[in-house]
């Protein structure tokens, strides 16, 4: 079965925020939470006359590309509403293709809630079965970890003295 | 070609990332899974510029609207969305959303908790009572429509000329520091209107029409187009385009994401602008880099231009405007040697006394290097164009007589013909003290001017209360303005709830037409063009049914965007295409296609583009342009002693559209607050961490921000958003709303206009800044329990 993923070519990021909204509206999530949102960098410079300045948006884990609406063979909201036009949905096989025609892209496979996916915790079961034995005791308690042989550290059972 | 041809569906553009499975050619209603789809083009409100960005509402069999989506028809946004657009429902179906006609008592002006809901008719009582009762004593001159932006309402002459029947109509803006500066600029000079840059949006198959040719080098003048879709104009066209190979050059004070891009960034002390372009076309010319052609067939004045730009050598300007000298050598070549090259010019020029000197610099730029008219370049609208809002139903409406007592007429004749308007300054100067006569009667069309438009609000508010015996809000929610001077409130439809046209570029030079539909009806409202139709039958019902008589309010509007008379009919027709591309032509100065008269060269006295302008001699003004220090600023060193930095203010984010959007939760969690811009060495120097509280001041007011600090800004400059109000906090006086604790517009002064009445120096102003203890942070809990749960 393919993988499908968002390819982002974030040269373009505006930060304007269309796909965070869209994802709020699309599967009515409260503010606060959202499947995409944007993260910026910038503006610094790199030198007296060129700035580092880029927006970033970056998928969270409520992001399922929008499962109801490629069902129906569309594509993810954010991919419908994105001003710049910077989103791609595809199979990692196609993107991956995308990925090597030009630079400031980055390729994401998203997981929904991954969390929730693992289920809950399973035992994998089947134990060691301890062998049935007869235990005596050794008469002193020892609360030292070094080597036996000195007896510093030893509990005399009989005299009840520490050295 | 008749009408109808005129109005032809739009050739779809589809976008690669669009699935397979799409909506393309999909008629303006259709049915899917269930719910009804509607495709319209919406205007407002809310209020956005006339982009008319494609629209699905799909709406389930209860009526109620339940989902957006971008229209992948429309073929400038292409499906694409701004968040504004996208939370639409949010904003229809707000808790804090006014459905019904409300009253007040005078007495109860600032009280949120007076108000009575009432239905139409009383309120149309009530108003014609007043108005008969004002007009008897006062004349219908004494009646103010206080216009905003972007909202239909806001351009809507028709309420000031056919409903009230008075001159004053009046964006309240001081020096009407919004878009008109540009056009008067263009249209004094070239006899046409606003050139936007070609971005192929009337070419049937866009970027690809066999027509156009990219735009080489767009040089980005004082203008956010990602962020504020400026005056109609898709504002992500620019990515389109740069993705196709164009270079940028960005003059802007703040280092904006587009700056950060572009080829040569002029982050020039704010104000300065025309010193810039008048020393850009000193280096065009005495390179020998113009158009010979054009510049000799079709320009007027180039000696003279020549002449006076030699005053403003690029070394001086790179003095006045804090730039290198070689990156304005570098623009001004890049800029003419580019085929074709274009200029995006911004509101920055508008916000300015020196503005009209900025506009005759950026058109004769865009002459003397050919560029007008051209493919890729600036697109100028034919004779044909242009829809004849501001004097529609003029003639009968208000009569010369009246038209003769617009208040500032006499003074700023230039400003007040151009878009017959009352000057906003000399508006506020006659609330204050009844000179020229007395203001008694208001009427806000999609405008909030305590918390956006105007400049020193509280001296408006006090102002307004004062002046006015009786005022109108009419609005989709309430706000500051009509909370604290409104006696009667009536509710407007959104763009979801009604039909309705839109031009980009508000009319001058359309690239598409866009037709709104309606979807659903919500609660008792109306939309601008129905509430003109019907008060004014109230008011004038001898001039509505004789005079105008038309059949129906949709006939009206009918007539007034469309120029037919057909009680909808031809609306309704041409409405079925959502959106359409105008035709568009290029180079028609040389066919005679921008003359009534048919003639080659351009509508002036001259015929020519006049780098000499004979309009701007005539208005009183210097013929050339000429460079002038920002009033406030290093001219003034006492004043910068105690205000040392200088103050821009006003860049918009998606979020909002300027005063609008504050109470749904989801565009304010993109800007929950108020935010102040300052260079990371200044705050360090004050004492102020990133995300702390400031306060802002001016010799004329402060208020309180949120710090950002960035080196957006240099070390010199702060900036300062505009337009916020706080909807969640107590609306009554004197907190209302929290309107003046962050509003910039405090430190804004009023009556600091250019000499022709245009420009105000919203965006080249000084202030001072301190750290403060206090906390105003948004609680986006309380935002969400307050307004998250739709009705």
């Amino acid at each position: 079965m393919s993988v499908y993923g968002l390819l982002f070519d974030y040269e373009y990021c505006t930060n304007c925020g269309s796909c965070q909204v869209s994802c709020q509206e699309e599967h009515d999530y409260p503010v606060g939470k959202t499947g995409i949102k944007v993260f910026t960098d910038g503006p610094w410079k790199i030198d007296d006359e060129f700035w580092n300045f880029n927006h970033w948006p970056i998928v969270t884990d409520l992001c399922d590309l929008c499962a109801d609406r490629t069902a129906e063979g569309r594509e993810p909201i954010c991919v419908h509403h994105c001003l710049s036009n910077i989103i791609t949905y595809g199979t990692v096989e196609e993107l991956s293709k995308e990925l090597e025609v030009k630079p400031k892209q980055f390729l994401v496979i998203p997981q929904f809630n991954p969390n929730a996916t693992r289920g809950e915790f399973v035992s994998r079961g089947s134990r060691h079965v301890s062998a049935a034995a007869d235990v005596q005791g050794t008469g002193a308690a020892t609360y030292a970890t070094h080597r036996h042989d000195t007896k510093i550290g030893e509990l005399d059972e009989n005299e009840g003295t520490i050295f | 070609m008749s009408d109808a041809d005129f109005y032809k569906r739009a050739q779809v553009v589809k976008l690669k990332t669009l699935s397979d499975v799409n909506d393309i050619g999909k008629p303006w209603r259709y049915e899917e899974n269930g719910l009804t789809v509607t495709r319209t083009s919406p205007w407002s409100p809310p209020g956005c510029h006339p982009v008319g960005c494609g629209l699905k509402l799909y709406v389930n069999d209860e009526g109620r609207l339940v989902k957006v989506e971008g229209d992948e028809n429309n073929p400038v946004t292409q499906g694409r969305l701004c968040p504004r657009c996208i939370a639409l429902k949010d904003y229809v179906y707000s808790p804090a959303r006014l459905l019904h006609p409300m009253k007040r008592d005078r007495e109860d002006r600032g009280n949120a908790d007076a108000w009575e809901q009432i239905g139409w008719d009383e309120a149309y009582a009530i108003i014609k009572e007043n108005y008969d009762r004002i007009t008897a004593q006062y004349g219908r001159e004494s009646i103010v429509i206080f216009a905003g932006t972007g909202r239909e309402g806001g351009t809507f002459a028709p309420y000031g000329t056919m409903c009230f029947g008075t001159p004053n109509f009046c964006y309240t803006q001081s020096g009407y520091a919004c878009y008109t500066p540009r056009l008067a600029a263009i249209a004094y000079m070239a006899g046409t209107t606003y050139p936007e840059w070609d971005y192929a949006g009337a070419l049937p198959g866009r970027w690809e029409d066999e027509r156009y040719d990219i735009t080489e080098v767009l040089m980005i003048w004082g203008k956010a187009p990602l962020e504020s879709n400026p005056d109609g104009f898709f504002g992500h066209a620019v990515i389109d385009s740069m993705r196709r190979g164009t270079r940028l050059i960005v003059i802007d004070p703040r280092v904006t994401w587009l700056a950060a891009r572009a080829d040569i960034h002029l982050q020039i002390r704010p104000g300065t602008d025309t010193a810039l372009g008048m020393a850009m076309l000193d280096i065009i010319i005495s390179e020998d880099l113009y158009d010979h052609d054009f510049v000799e067939y079709y320009c007027y004045g180039f000696e003279q231009l020549a002449e006076r730009c030699a005053t403003m050598p690029p070394e001086k300007a790179a003095e006045i405007c804090g730039v290198p000298v070689e990156k304005i050598y570098a623009a001004a070549r890049m800029y003419a040697n580019a085929n074709p090259g274009a200029i995006q010019w911004g509101l920055a020029a508008d916000q300015k006394t020196n503005g009209m000197q900025q506009g005759q610099v950026t058109v004769s730029l865009m002459a003397i290097t050919g560029n007008l008219d051209a493919p890729g370049g600036q697109i100028l609208p034919g004779t044909g164009a242009g829809h004849n809002e501001a004097g529609f139903g003029f003639e009968e409406g208000v009569g010369e007589e009246l038209f003769s007592k617009m208040v500032g007429l006499d003074k700023y004749p230039a400003y007040c013909m151009i878009i017959l308007n009352a000057h906003a300054d000399l508006m506020l100067h006659a609330l204050e003290t009844g000179e020229p006569y007395p203001i008694k009667m208001g009427f806000y069309a999609g405008n909030n001017l305590l918390s956006c438009t105007s400049q020193e609000p509280q001296r408006w508010r006090d102002a307004i209360q004062k002046s006015l015996d009786f005022c109108i809000g009419f609005d989709t929610f309430m706000n500051p303005s009509i909370q604290a001077t409104c006696d009667i409130f009536l509710p407007l439809k959104t763009v979801a709830e009604r039909d309705g046209t839109v031009f980009t570029h508000y009319a001058p030079c359309t690239v598409t037409a866009g037709f709104m539909h309606k979807a659903i009806e919500v609660g008792d409202c109306k939309t601008d063009y129905e509430l003109c139709y019907e008060l004014g039958h109230v008011l004038r019902p001898e001039l509505w049914e004789k005079a105008y008589a038309y059949r129906s309010a949709k006939e009206f509007m009918e007539a007034l965007r469309l120029g037919e008379r057909q009680n909808g009919e031809f609306f309704d027709k041409v409405a079925e295409n959502v959106v359409c591309q105008i035709p568009v032509d290029y180079y028609k100065y040389e066919r005679g296609e921008m003359r009534q008269d048919g003639q080659v060269g351009f509508a002036t006295p001259t015929g020519r583009v006049e780098l000499w302008s004979t309009a701007f001699q005539q208005f009183g003004e210097d013929p050339l342009p000429y460079y002038e220090e920002p009033m406030y600023g290093p001219v003034s060193p006492m004043l910068m002693r105690d205000y040392p930095f200088i103050l821009t203010t006003g860049a918009r984010t998606t979020a909002f559209f300027h005063s609008e959007h504050r109470m749904i939760p989801r565009l304010r969690e993109l800007c929950p607050n108020p935010i102040t811009e300052i260079h990371p060495n200044t705050a360090k120097k004050l004492g102020i961490v990133d995300g702390q509280w400031v306060r802002i001041s001016s010799p004329f007011g402060s208020c309180v921000q949120k710090a950002k600090v960035s080196e957006i800004v240099d070390e010199k400059t702060i900036h300062s958003q505009h337009a916020w109000w706080f909807p969640e906090e107590d609306g009554s006086e004197p907190n209302l709303y929290g309107n003046f604790r962050s509003n910039i517009n405090n430190l804004l002064p009023n009556f600091k206009v250019g000499k022709l009445g245009f420009g105000a120096p919203n965006k080249c102003f000084v202030c001072n800044v301190e750290p403060i203890a206090e906390s105003y942070d948004t609680d986006m809990d309380l935002m969400w329990e307050k307004f998250g749960k739709l009705v």
